[in-house]
């Protein structure tokens, strides 16, 4: 389905620019709740480790290569 | 009324999100048949359930928090002690941990709440500011805030998950399927978490609210603020600050970074302690 690989496309580069952009906030959206917050950083503050940063990094990068691929084949 | 504002917006929000959980669910229904409505409900149940012990558990352990001795922490213990009795609610289990940074967190629920303090923050304060942030902690064990957040992503999850199953059943079973399945389930757990992150900013402003009230002052929760606060922007050379998100300027978190804080400005927060 055509329809699909282009949606593919699209959102796969949205998100994987989101995720170099913000892998912050990707880091909270997906454990906020799932492990109590505040453990990281300074009290009042919602820090995110760095490393978890980088895996979010790492994940938007293959999301860009993916909708990348997506994209050449719907052209 | 205590907290009318609070319980006003977790009616807006719960509401939101009990919606977005029903759609889910009748979005399951009208595609795989009415007999996936007890593995949806059931289903949720359990994830939400593994979520809150698993995350417990975690938190406790990635800092690696041991039991607080009341011979070693005798002024802590007395004065969670007194601030549960003003606050109604059964005194914590209290535990402390070296975290390399003063930081102190809540975790579990009324009658099974635990308060995390770092050895940094109870040097670093004076005791009427640590009290301060002790009564927060405690504010969030008596407002459920654990609790809620746990149900949030549980909602989250199963409406991410329904998505995920509804896109990957319907295709064709190829690459594609598979890898718009990921980011539709992510594209819809970030829209979701939009409402539990807002209603997670508001709970920490009533959790300082009524820290203020339960020690009768706001001042010393915001000099607590106000001090670790300074520390941070003196040590922006070290490894801690390496934490704060690059795309941050002077700390404050911009566009999508904002709108997924779980925590508002300091700022605000020393301001509203304030007036």
């Amino acid at each position: 389905m055509v329809s699909r690989e282009l949606l593919s496309a699209v959102l796969g580069v949205g998100l994987g620019l989101v995720c170099l952009a913000f892998p912050g906030a990707v880091v909270r959206i997906n454990t906020a709740g799932r492990v109590p917050g505040g453990r990281h950083g300074e009290y009042g503050d919602d820090a995110v480790p760095e490393k978890w940063k980088w895996v979010v990094r790492v994940v938007g990068i293959l999301l860009l290569a993916g909708g990348g691929y997506f994209a050449y084949t719907v052209v | 009324m205590r907290n009318l504002g609070l319980k006003v917006r977790m009616v807006i929000v719960g509401s939101i999100l009990f919606a977005l959980y029903a759609v889910a669910a009748a979005a399951a229904i009208f595609v795989f048949g009415s007999g996936v409505l007890p593995i949806v409900l059931i289903g949720s149940v359990v994830l939400i359930g593994i979520q809150y012990k698993v995350g417990k558990w975690a938190a406790l352990k990635s800092v690696g928090a041991e039991d607080m001795p009341e011979d070693r922490f005798r002024e802590v213990h007395r004065s969670v002690e007194q601030l549960s009795r003003d606050m109604g609610i059964e005194k914590p289990r209290l535990m402390y941990a070296d975290m390399g940074v003063p930081n102190a967190f809540a975790v579990g629920r009324k009658k099974a709440g635990i308060v995390v303090v770092s050895t940094e923050l109870i040097q670093l304060l004076d005791h009427d500011e640590l009290e301060g942030v002790l009564a927060h902690e405690l504010a969030h064990i008596r407002n459920r805030d654990v609790v809620m957040m746990v149900l949030g992503q549980g909602v989250a999850s199963v409406v991410a998950i329904v998505a995920q199953y509804i896109v990957l059943l319907t295709g064709d079973n190829d690459i594609a399927d598979f890898f718009l399945a990921i980011i539709v389930g992510q594209i819809v757990q970030m829209l979701v978490m939009i409402f539990v992150m807002a209603i997670s900013r508001y709970r920490e402003y009533v959790a300082d609210g009524d820290a203020a009230d339960a020690i009768g002052r706001g001042e010393p929760l915001a000099r607590a603020l106000e001090k670790i606060s300074a520390g941070n922007e003196r040590a922006s050379d070290s490894a801690v600050d390496e934490q704060v998100n690059a795309l941050c300027i002077f700390g404050r978190p911009i566009g999508l970074a904002k709108l997924f804080s779980t925590h508002p400005p300091t700022e605000k927060r020393i301001d509203r302690l304030r007036n």
